[in-house]
């Protein structure tokens, strides 16, 4: 058997310079970094709620200060950076649907989420002010 | 014969999450962190103790509130430990424990906090 | 007439004989409209530096030999035009995340290994003979496959994959696909093997929905959309075998 060739492997180090896609590959995931502190935020809440009044209260009104509005800007882009990318691979993910014997494009299942999305925020909106 | 790999389990929460998060996620934060505090179509007493203790009193809000607590934190763990290993910090048991372990924890405190809510 | 234009072509070279890492050598490559980044690596080839070494057959985008980075993107060479690089420089480099063999040439054997893990041909049901006369389809049918059957090797995906660049045990786009293109045929009843590859660390997991995949394919095969279905049927594969401990299918 002759030896295998001697080859040269490149290193992966800083990959994501190499490609646009691949930062916003990186930006997609990390919009999950602040899903899942949002998630602990609500926790809080929750916490001071079972508390008592007064813990909830500074709870509440932390949401008053600059350092939250700053925080809820940022998740409120983070959340809606993750809504967008998330529908629009949701076609690839999907098996195939198909409408009178043609399958339907990825162009309509994503115009379809995005009204899911619309139509589920508001309905959220309505719920929350009239229970909140 | 290849192992069969488990990820179902932590994808199918990660979707879910994912899913949670892309409908109701940027309402959800609009509402708390910018029109309530702001007193944007909200009075000031909105989201008051009382209000959301009766509000979560009931058993359907409470464990709602719980599953979305929950579904959020999978989506996060598996999403971040994903990009550490992209990152360049090689998937390992222990960071796979730190993630998808907070997740469970943290899941765990959110219902159990809502059955508080429930019956105290 | 076009008229002659120079730009300049920055290559890596390695010569495993006496390189110890790669480094790059920049050529004036003088070109005129119809050419391609192809025909520019084979007028430094024929004119400027004859131990530039690089593979290609068909010049026409089918046989899936030319495939190289061009700027960090992949492309087949014989497809892309100088034209619409100048008057930027460019710099061409071998496929991403293959080893390098020689200059823009890479060993692509750990694809083909993978290749045939996938069990890449019909698998019937029951032996056929030819007096079992033909497989016949509807045309609905061969839509269901023909898309991912147009995929011609040309690796552009792998270099595309950051995942398969970062841990190379991953199976990759496609072959991946080439997996779904077989298990989506009517006359193929091989899912249960292939399934194995499926639902394995190395399967549809070591995706990440990176999707760069999908965008560089010359053929449009998709490879993100056959791996990612592909996680719907693992994970109602893994649940429901709970439900049917005799397997699917049998
Ligand atoms: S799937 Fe597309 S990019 Fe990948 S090898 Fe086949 S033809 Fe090339
Ligand atoms: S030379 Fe055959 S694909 Fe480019």
């Amino acid at each position: 058997m002759t030896p295998a060739p001697k080859t040269y492997v490149r290193p992966m180090n800083r990959w994501w310079m190499r490609h646009p896609a691949y930062r916003r590959y990186l930006l997609r995931e990390g919009t999950s970094v602040m899903v899942a502190a949002y998630a602990l935020f609500l926790l809080a809440g929750m916490v001071c709620l079972v508390l008592g009044e007064a813990a909830f209260n500074l709870w509440r009104g932390f949401l008053q200060s600059p350092v939250s509005v700053i925080f809820h800007l940022a998740a409120l882009a983070a959340f809606a950076f993750h809504a967008w990318t998330w529908f629009k691979v949701m076609p690839l993910t999907t098996p195939p649907i198909r409408f009178r014997g043609r399958s339907v494009p990825d162009r309509m299942i994503f115009r379809a989420a995005l009204w899911a999305w619309g139509i589920a925020s508001l309905i959220l909106l309505v719920l929350a002010m009239r229970f909140l | 014969m290849r192992t069969r790999s488990h990820e179902p389990i932590v994808w199918s929460l990660f979707g879910a999450g994912g899913v949670f998060a892309a409908l109701l996620g940027t309402m959800l934060v609009l509402i708390i962190g910018i029109l309530v505090p702001m007193g944007l179509g909200f009075g000031p007493d909105a989201m008051h103790y009382d209000t959301l203790r009766s509000l979560f009193g009931h058993p359907l809000p409470a464990l709602g509130l719980a599953v979305v607590i929950s579904l959020f934190l999978f989506h996060g763990a598996h999403r971040i430990y994903h990009t550490l290993h992209d990152l360049g910090i090689p998937a390992s048991k222990k960071i796979m424990l730190a993630c998808y372990g907070s997740a469970a924890a943290g899941s765990g405190a959110a219902l159990l906090l809502a059955g508080m809510l429930v019956v105290f | 007439m076009s008229q002659t234009r120079t730009i300049m072509i920055e290559c890596l070279r390695y010569d495993p004989e006496q390189d110890q890492a790669p480094h790059y050598r920049t050529y004036e490559v003088p070109f005129t409209d119809e050419m391609s980044v192809l025909e520019g690596l084979q007028y430094i080839k024929d004119h400027l530096d004859g131990s530039l070494t690089f593979r290609w057959s068909c010049r026409m985008a089918i046989c899936g030999s030319c495939g190289c980075m061009v700027n960090h993107q992949p492309i087949l060479s014989c497809q892309s035009f100088l034209r619409d690089y100048y008057p930027a420089r460019i710099r061409v480099e071998p496929l991403e995340h293959f080893p390098i063999v020689k200059d823009l040439v890479i060993d692509q054997s750990d694809f083909l290994g993978k290749l045939e893990s996938v069990t890449p041909y019909l698998v019937p049901a029951q032996p056929l003979t030819p007096e079992d006369g033909p497989n016949l389809q509807t045309p609905r049918q061969i839509e269901d496959y023909l898309g991912y059957a147009q995929c011609i090797n040309c690796l552009l995906c792998y270099a595309a994959c950051p995942q398969y660049g970062l841990n190379n045990e991953f199976t990759g786009p496609a072959a991946l696909a080439l997996l779904a293109r077989y298990n989506a045929d009517s006359r193929d009843a091989g899912q249960k093997t292939r399934m194995e590859v499926v639902n394995a660390e190395e399967g549809v997991w070591g995706c990440t929905l990176v999707g760069l995949c999908s965008e560089v394919c010359p053929k449009h095969v998709d490879p993100a959309r056959a791996i990612n279905r592909n996680k719907i049927n693992s994970t109602q594969d893994y649940f429901l075998r709970f439900l049917a401990p005799f397997g699917r299918g049998s």
